[in-house]
């Protein structure tokens, strides 16, 4: 069947509003009466509370509230992050809305403020008074792992979640290996850098529940929302803004707690938006980690054991470090046929800002060991790291680490060496101090959420008597076109034209609830949502309009607004009256479907096997580095990625996903540098914590592969994450390759080149 | 809270007046590319602004006989726009051409750069390498040349009282110099300088004067005097030059800070030095 | 109670007039006495280039600039280009090369790119990406926002002709639903 509307790239439904500046943003929004939002602050990284007396604060003119942990129905929840479902123990985390007792972490909400104006609000912030004692903290996860350390959480030992994975047998593995390569790897944290702050407008709605105008990826928090206020889960609604920028960062709760609290409390509108230094200060981060790897391979290069052991960084508060850490311990070997593996996965607490989710969610952590462990393997071997790694790559019917037996195909060959190839004939430098070289590393992302979590979406789909088409799907939009390529989906199936459907994305009491905007899962599961509610609408029509048509169902095909015989395409019967007639019998114009993902068992033990995802996208990246030997400067030349991504059903948006996600891995790599002392972030700006601008990076070439074997509609694989994997080793690789050193930990800074240049360069002398 | 004022003199006398009426409490005022940021992150609390960015007597680009004249309100984009900065002081202009990024670049002038007095100031480097003068004036003091060698005090501190504006800068053009500028940030735009550097190589038979001005290397931009004197009437010759960077290093200061280590930057110098001298030579 | 005192901006061709603070900010003028909200905050201190605006035909950083600076003067907000072919064209082609994602760095990125193709009609590639780079962008990796300025320098000065344009876009082309009131065709 050739598809009509599906592949094309069409601009998003939301583009041209964006280009005008009409679109409003959760910060853009105001209303009549509306008081200002402000959270008052821990300034210490551990301490008890003796008191907080916020009566000047209560009596500056102008405040409307003052809140603290006392004021909140339920401030301690045990939050399992949106699930009904038991998840078991070690998936759960403490969620404790303000700081009660003690505060665990430099920046910790102790108290709310409601003000006229935000600057009263923050003079109220000035006027509270906490008397503190001050207690030794813990900021380093192998220091907190140590017998006798401060106590962060709750539980007695700071480890908050440890995972293991057991295959086969890995003594008997290195016996067998002629080589063995050992690494210890270590990269810090990633802020998100979205350029939109946290930012939402509550209120209480005439009829007494209370509305959240928010800048959210995952609407279905107003569960937890009305948990802390005690109130029933339909008493809070989300309305989700078009969001400027999540990666992640906005799929824990950021400000809605607070704004329900305050509007609950004055009864008023209330709009709350962090400050970037305070979005920087206080919101979660990518988990740093300390790395061990050992890998052993025969002489011809077939890889007989892993064994890896990982330390995460937990932060102050659980929230979501035990699932990363699950998804870096089933990623830890990567794409790769290892009979063998050993993992050891810890996260740890510690007193510093919470470490959550952020695009890749575990696996860009561990992709960069593996994928360093793999060159050096090839350099000990005298192989060509691009033939090693094709000895060993995953195939259909081969088992993951966790012995989930893969039955997709993984065209990780094709896609390393189209990147590689693309790279062309290698250029010589024209400065002699300058030398370039060129790196590959290949990666894998999974896609969709941990079968244990039995994930579904809705979707709604409805035709209009004058041929238009509604689609409700509680979709948050970070931007990717999640929500666009639904219309591009029931263009397709329906014939509707792109500009006659309207969507209604995010809005938690009017919209089918269709799961959060996280773990490349929306065209996956709304994808197949809207598309199952559109081949039951499909289904009608032409029951309809076989009728009309007077053939069979089976010969009937739909396009350009109307619904036609395959046999003789002159034959059609145009959409408005097929409608028009399927209104008139009493069919039913509307569909709301639910897709469900597979499903499978909560992990009842630390050792992880099986199933645990849907499915996985795989991907390489081939890149060119100059590296200035005189001053370790690391230009980034070229990239290239090779992507499989199952369909591209709308090629630009694909790119753009592949090309953003590149950028922000090369900003991983080689500039964002969150520098944090003693529990206290030093780069609190983004004149200190640095992303890339448009001079730092070249213009990422993309090589999309349709394989057709993806999960989601028409064989598509999702590609949200899946770019942020791969590019870090890839650059670590062509630094090596261009100068001989082997950088272990991120981000690689010109001063880390050109120190380690130096050992080497002595290290040779002494030798 | 914030305590600031504002007032928009007239013209320059009005400027000076309004200066001296509020003396410590007196900022002029005219890109804002450092006040703002400063009043947003609550570093600059009290303050009468006076607003100088529309005094005519601030602005153009001119020759004077020998001399090339800035008025301290030129913004840096001026200075890329200017033919007389692109032909007759590259190193400015290249200087410049790094300076921020292009959207700041319409706003900072080079006065309030100065003025601001940061150790990684981009435009104090080019502007010590051609030995600029800096013309200043208040109620008080009258009108002042000073040296821009003999203009940084500490990190924030200048020889200006708090009343006094920058009216003009002006320097030599030096067109028997060959020169050559560098910035080194941690990224390519908007970029804080690590480490920056002019030179300036008169070369005859042997080096017969040399200029060298850092930023982000000590507590104040500066010029390296005794590497330059060290220099003169030296032969170009590699160990000559390893010398000369040897004492380069003595006479910085670089702290560690988020962008770099002390060590790090004294290693960045060396490199920086020697090829900013090499370029040079290779220029003839 | 504060000082405040009143600024006459002309924001769009529209004068505004409203009390401020003398520290307060031409972008939180704009925000929160002109309505402008299309100008977005990012950081609030120049590091992030979301609320650029032309301030005197040029692009600046409205967090840098006084509000009270702006007395009297113009100021030009992504809403205020109604019939200008630069920015429309401008417009056009960030939607169709997917150079939008999240949108939050569209209104200043356009703003940038417009004064910079005023300034520099036939750009070089690396003039056009040097011309961004103080606009933020953490969606696209800068690749497409690239592609659609050299696009429109390309289409200004008679060096490309117009892409193909796709079948069907969300804005425009309203007329293609007309075809769809046929009644049954054929047998």
């Amino acid at each position: 069947m050739e598809l009509k509307v599906i592949g094309k790239s069409v601009p998003k439904y939301d583009a041209w509003g964006k280009a005008r500046g009409e679109v409003i943003y959760a910060d853009d929004f105001s209303m009549p009466g509306m008081l200002y939002g402000k959270v008052f602050r821990a300034s210490l990284p551990r301490a008890k509370i003796l008191s907080i007396d916020t009566s000047k604060a209560e009596n500056l003119p102008g405040v409307h509230a003052v809140i603290t942990h006392k004021d909140v129905p339920k401030n301690n929840l045990r939050a399992r992050f949106g699930q009904g479902t038991e998840i078991g123990a070690q998936f759960e985390g403490l969620y404790r809305v303000l700081a009660e007792g003690e505060v665990r972490y430099y920046g910790e909400p102790i108290a709310l403020i409601a003000a006229e104006t935000s600057e009263i609000a923050e003079k109220a912030c000035e006027l509270i008074e906490v008397q503190y004692e001050p207690l030794p903290g813990v900021f380093d996860p192998l220091e907190a792992m140590q017998p006798g350390a401060p106590q962060v959480g709750e539980k007695e030992n700071n480890i908050a979640s440890h995972f293991k994975i057991r295959k086969g047998d890995v003594e008997k593995g290195f016996a067998q290996a002629d080589v063995i390569v050992e690494g210890f790897y270590q990269v810090g944290y990633q802020d998100h850098a979205y350029l939109e702050l946290e930012s939402g407008v509550a209120w209480v709605d005439d009829d007494g529940t209370i509305v959240i105008r928010v800048s959210s990826q995952v609407i279905e928090h107003f569960r937890e929302v009305a948990e802390v206020l005690d109130l029933p889960h339909s008493r809070v609604r989300y309305i989700g803004t078009l969001i400027g920028g999540g990666f992640g960062g906005k799929e824990d709760i950021t400000v809605e707690s607070y704004l329900a609290l305050l509007a609950w409390k004055t009864r008023r509108p209330v709009k709350l938006t962090y400050t970037r230094k305070e979005s920087l200060l206080v919101h979660s981060k990518r988990h740093p980690y300390y790395m061990y790897y050992k890998t052993g391979a025969t002489k011809d290069g077939k890889i007989t054991a892993v064994h890896a052991k990982l330390i995460s960084d937990a932060g102050s508060y659980a929230a979501l470090s035990p699932w990363v850490l699950l998804y870096s311990t089933v990623d830890a070997v990567g794409p790769y046929n290892v009979e063998n593996v050993k993992v050891d996965a810890y996260t740890v607490m510690t007193n510093t800002p919470i470490t959550s989710a952020f695009r890749g969610f575990g696996a860009p952590q561990v992709n960069l060991a593996y994928e360093s462990q793999m060159n050096e393997l090839a350099k000990k071997l005298g192989m060509n790291p691009m033939e090693l790694r094709r000895k060993n790559y995953l195939k259909q019917g081969d088992s993951l680490a966790t012995g989930y037996v893969y039955d997709r195909p993984v065209p990780l060959d094709l896609l390393a060496q189209k990147a590689w190839e693309a790279l062309g004939p290698k250029r010589t430098s024209s400065k002699p101090q300058v030398k370039i070289g060129r790196g590959l590393a290949v990666g894998m992302c999974s896609y969709g959420r941990l079968t244990f979590l039995h994930d579904t979406s809705r979707s709604y789909v409805r035709l209009e008597l004058d041929g238009s088409a509604l689609i409700r799907c509680g979709v948050p939009d970070v931007g990717g076109g999640q929500g666009h390529i639904l219309a591009q989906i029931v263009s397709e199936e329906l014939g509707v034209p792109l500009n006659l459907i309207k969507i209604h994305v995010t809005d938690s009491q009017l919209t089918p609830l269709a799961g959060t905007t996280t773990a490349t899962r929306q065209l996956y599961m709304s994808g197949n949502a809207t598309l199952k509610a559109c081949r039951e609408l499909k289904q009608r029509m032409f029951r309809k309009a076989a009728q009309m048509l007077l053939t069979n169902e089976e010969d009937l095909e739909v396009g350009e607004g109307k619904v036609y015989l395959k046999s003789d395409p002159t034959r059609y019967i145009a959409l408005v009256p097929l409608i028009n007639r399927m209104s008139a019998d009493g069919d039913e114009l509307y569909v709301e479907a639910q897709f469900n993902a597979p499903f499978s068992d909560v992990p009842a033990k630390e050792i992880i096997e099986g199933r645990t995802f849907p499915d996985f996208t795989f991907g390489a990246y081939a890149v060119e580095v100059e590296v200035d030997e005189e001053t370790g400067k690391v230009e980034l030349k070229r990239v290239v990625a090779a992507f499989d991504v199952g369909r591209a059903l709308n090629p630009i948006l694909v790119e753009g996903q592949i090309e953003g996600g590149a950028v922000q891995g090369a900003g991983y790599a080689l500039m964002e540098d969150m520098v944090i002392k003693d529990g206290i972030i030093q780069t609190p700006s983004l004149q200190e914590y640095l992303i890339p601008t448009s001079l730092d990076v070249p213009d990422v070439e993309s090589i999309l592969i349709e394989s057709g074997t993806g999960l989601g509609p028409y064989g598509a694989k999702g590609i949200g994450e899946p770019p942020i994997v791969g590019i870090a080793p890839a650059i670590l690789n062509a630094i090596d390759d261009a100068v001989g050193v082997r950088i272990t930990s991120l981000p690689v800074t010109s001063e880390k080149i050109l120190m380690e240049l130096k050992a080497s360069k002595e290290g040779n002398k002494a030798a | 809270m914030i305590n600031c004022e504002y007032l928009k003199p007239v013209d320059l006398q009005e400027a000076l007046k309004f200066a001296s009426q509020f003396a410590d409490r007196a900022r002029f005022a005219a890109g804002c590319t450092n006040i703002l940021p400063d009043i947003h992150t609550g570093k600059l609390r009290d303050c009468v602004l006076i607003d100088i960015s529309d005094l005519k007597e601030l602005t153009g680009i001119n020759r004077e006989d020998d001399f090339i004249s800035l008025g301290s309100a030129t913004t840096v984009a001026e200075l890329l726009n200017s033919e007389i900065i692109r032909n007759e002081a590259p190193v400015l202009w290249e200087a410049a051409s790094r300076f921020a990024d292009p959207v700041v670049r319409n706003r900072a002038t080079v006065g309030g750069n100065l003025a601001y007095g940061s150790p990684a100031s981009d435009m104090s480097v080019p502007l010590l390498v051609l030995d600029a003068t800096v013309l200043v004036q208040s109620m008080e003091k009258g009108i002042r040349e000073i040296p821009l060698r003999n203009f940084f005090v500490g990190p924030g501190k200048t020889v200006l009282s708090p009343s006094e504006v920058i009216l003009r800068i002006k320097f030599e053009p030096l067109s028997d110099f060959k020169f050559y500028y560098t910035k080194f940030g941690k990224r390519n735009a908007m970029a804080i300088s690590i480490a920056s550097l002019a030179v300036g190589i008169k070369l005859g038979k042997a080096i017969e004067e040399a200029r060298i001005a850092l930023g982000a290397l000590a507590p104040i931009p500066l010029r390296a005097l005794r590497t330059e004197e060290f220099l003169t009437g030296k032969p170009v010759q590699t160990e000559i030059l390893e010398k000369a960077s040897e004492i380069l290093l003595s006479e910085i200061n670089p702290i560690s800070d988020i962008r770099g280590s002390k060590e790090y930057r004294l290693e960045l110098t060396r490199a920086l030095f020697l090829r900013a001298v090499n370029n040079i030579l290779s220029l003839k | 109670m504060k000082n405040l005192e009143m600024v006459t901006i002309i924001v769009n061709d529209r004068p505004v007039t409203a009390p401020v603070e003398a520290h307060e900010s031409l972008l939180d003028f704009l925000r929160n006495k002109a309505g402008a909200v299309e100008v977005k905050c990012g950081c609030n201190q120049g590091d992030c280039g979301t609320c650029t605006v032309l301030f005197q035909g040029k692009a600046a950083k409205s967090c840098l600039i006084l509000a009270l600076q702006a007395q009297g003067k113009e100021v030009r907000t992504i809403k205020g280009f109604s019939g200008d072919s630069l920015m429309e064209q401008l417009q056009e082609s960030f939607v169709r090369n997917g150079a939008i994602q999240c949108g939050f760095c569209t209104p200043g990125m356009l703003i940038s790119s417009y004064a910079f193709l005023q300034a520099t009609p036939q750009p070089a590639r690396e003039e056009i990406r040097n011309a961004i780079s103080g606009n933020l962008c953490r969606c696209t990796g800068y690749k497409k926002i690239i592609d659609a300025v050299e696009e429109v320098a390309l289409k200004r000065t008679g060096k490309q002709q117009d892409k193909q344009t796709t079948p069907s876009s969300f804005s425009e082309g309203q007329e293609e639903a007309k075809g769809n009131y046929l009644l049954l065709g054929g047998g």
